[in-house]
């Protein structure tokens, strides 16, 4: 196990695991993605439960975590509570996806420790009709995350 | 105050009705009164009895005195007489023995003292007993001076100077008498006297008591009462108060009196309300939750089609037929749609947030959205406007409407477009008016209804709200909009705005 993480975290390719139930937004984040020079890995998990097993099943060690915090069948805050209390998973950078509205449950991520957050919907904007937020995003902090980690 | 003898008594004063607490009060101040009256009336009389036993007294010693002066004008009648033989001196003597007794009985009916009694009966005793003496001596001294055997036998009662004597003790015990008799009746008046003046002592004091106990019961009730009554009043208006400002308190009132009918209506009327606004806070949530259904849960989907089509023509965009390209391109154009009739359903039904008013640059406004919504080709006049005190986003809104549906309406490159103002009371009438096609008057009202469109609805974006929600905006400021025009003559859009935010 051990091997297999210091081999991972070799490699150039960036992964990065994608925890979010709406399939648009996926394609989303995807394709924002692509648009970047590096090029990454991307996991998708439809669920944290689903998220949760695949990161024990130690296959898989991202260097980042995309969390959407509200989803059926365990939501985010439950899944970052896990990954917090596991001792392999619990210093991964996790970027938190939410609504406007919920504050509450910004302020309980904050607490479990995040990098920072994205406020949805993800990338429709009305006046400009361009993707503009998402790509915004992924150029500006997935760039500077994985620059300041030297990697 | 009384501690006490308060509260003892308050627990039966509390159980009566207010109008028989204030009818106790009265009552008794009113026996007080009269009670302090008739010691007062009893105290006239006494005053007077003692006028008229003075009165009485008075004529009975003046009888007193006239009635010695006969006996002793008799007295010295008969003495001198004796000593004089003058004729003159026996008429008095007689004149006396009519007015004596005379006189004894006047005194006799005036005087009812026994001892007084005793006194007139002795001294009538008496003086009978002179008369018998001095009537002989005079009947001797008549007869002695017709014949020399009568001068002898007068001369033999004259001897017995012993008589003399006896007469003259006689007198002397009658006057005795009467001073015994006058000083008698001064004794009486005395202690009469100072009886009076006890009395008039005692109803003082009864008098000044009465007041008091008066007063202090008049003070006491009247306080009493005046303290229950504004105590409750006060509680009661401090509960309206409380109601005012949306604290549904209620009064707590133990009492059953006539007050206690206004805090039960007080009391009812704070339960409807309360409940009543609870039941209107229950709709707003609920309100404000559909708002939010809507604005969110309806627009998602939409927006997730967009991002779909918009997709397909960033990945596909070169290699699509013009014809699927159009077709594509219509997507967009109803999901706005949908979108805009969304946002444009939660404006009218006031759904969106709540602003504040405040100071609104109007002509700043108005100038912003000209700049943004009217071609650059058509000509722009804005005349000088008023500050409003409003929610800015509504006079926003309200331009924005009217200003874009004289764009739309105005198909020609010289196209005019005028903002101007003036004052009208305590209103500021704004008329917006462009060149343009102009509206039949048949459809002056319709315009303002929900839903009516005067285009085809796939001919420039018209939802058919905008003027609605202008209307609704400008009703609720309880201002007017009409719009003035004919076809092809232009249209004027004309309202007023309060000058003062409407409460």
């Amino acid at each position: 196990m051990a091997q297999n993480i210091t081999d991972m975290s070799k490699s150039k390719k960036h992964s990065i695991l994608l925890v979010e139930d709406d399939e648009l937004d996926v394609i989303s984040v995807e394709r924002s993605l692509k648009k970047l020079d590096d090029s990454y890995e991307l996991h998708t998990a439809y669920n944290g439960k689903e998220a949760l097993s695949m990161l024990k099943s130690g296959h898989l060690f991202p260097d980042l975590i995309l969390l959407d915090l509200n989803m059926p069948k365990m939501n985010g805050i439950e899944f970052l509570k896990a990954i917090r209390q596991d001792e392999q998973l619990k210093n991964i950078k996790v970027f938190i996806m939410t609504t406007s509205g919920e504050m509450s449950d910004r302020s309980m991520a904050n607490q479990l420790g995040i990098s920072g957050y994205i406020i949805k919907p993800l990338n429709f904007n009305n006046n400009t009709k361009r993707s503009d937020s998402m790509d915004a995003f992924v150029q500006f902090h997935i760039r500077k995350i994985f620059s300041d980690t030297g990697q | 105050m009384f501690r006490t003898g308060e509260y003892i008594g308050s627990r039966y004063f509390t159980a009566m009705k207010l109008s028989h607490q204030i009818l106790l009060g009265f009552s008794i101040v009113i026996i007080l009164s009269l009670v302090d009256s008739y010691t007062n009336y009893l105290l006239s009389l006494k005053v007077r009895q003692n006028a008229d036993f003075i009165s009485r007294s008075e004529t009975i010693i003046r009888n007193s005195s006239q009635l010695h002066k006969s006996i002793i004008e008799m007295q010295s009648a008969f003495r001198g007489y004796l000593l004089t033989h003058d004729s003159t001196f026996l008429q008095l003597y007689e004149k006396g023995i009519v007015q004596v007794p005379t006189l004894m009985a006047v005194q006799r009916s005036l005087v009812t003292d026994s001892a007084q009694v005793n006194l007139l009966n002795n001294i009538n005793r008496l003086h009978h007993q002179w008369l018998n003496y001095s009537t002989a001596l005079i009947n001797a001294k008549k007869d002695a001076l017709g014949n020399r055997t009568s001068e002898a036998k007068y001369n033999n009662l004259f001897e017995t100077r012993l008589r003399k004597q006896v007469g003259k003790k006689l007198n002397d015990e009658i006057t005795e008498k009467f001073n015994e008799f006058d000083r008698f009746e001064y004794n009486n008046r005395q202690t009469r006297g100072k009886l009076l003046i006890s009395s008039i002592e005692q109803t003082h004091k009864f008098s000044f008591l009465f007041l008091s106990l008066t007063i202090i019961v008049g003070l006491t009730s009247t306080i009493y009462i005046f303290r229950l009554i504004s105590t409750r009043i006060a509680s009661m208006v401090k509960v309206a108060e409380k109601i005012s400002k949306g604290d549904f308190s209620i009064v707590k009132d133990t009492r059953n009196d006539e007050l206690t009918g206004l805090s039960t209506s007080l009391n009812v009327m704070s339960a409807k309300l309360s409940k009543n606004i609870s039941e209107l806070e229950k709709r707003n949530s609920e309100l404000n939750q559909f708002a939010y259904v809507v604005s969110h849960d309806l627009k998602a989907p939409l927006r997730g089609i967009y991002n779909v089509v918009h997709w397909i023509e960033e990945d596909l965009g070169n290699e699509l037929s013009p014809q699927l390209a159009k077709y594509l391109n219509i997507i967009p154009q109803r999901t706005k749609r949908m979108e805009d009739l969304i946002n444009g359903l939660l404006d009218f039904a006031r759904l969106r947030e709540r602003t504040t008013a405040e100071v609104v640059d109007t002509y700043q406004i108005v100038k912003d959205i000209a700049e943004l919504l009217i071609p650059r080709d058509f000509t722009v006049e804005i005349g000088p406007l008023p500050d409003l005190y409003a929610e800015r986003i509504k006079v926003e809104q309200v331009f924005i409407n009217i200003i874009s549906n004289a764009v739309k309406y105005t198909n020609r490159p010289d196209g005019v477009i005028r903002v101007s103002s003036r004052e009208l009371g305590e209103f500021y009438e704004f008329t917006i008016s462009d060149n343009g096609m102009g509206i039949d008057p048949e459809y002056h009202e319709k315009i303002f209804e929900i839903f009516q469109t005067l285009r085809e609805k796939n001919e420039k974006e018209s939802t058919g709200i905008g003027l609605a929600i202008t209307k609704k905006i400008i009703d609720d400021q309880h201002g007017t909009i009409r719009v003035e025009s004919e076809p092809e003559k232009g249209a004027s859009f004309i309202f007023t705005w309060p000058k003062i935010l409407p409460i």
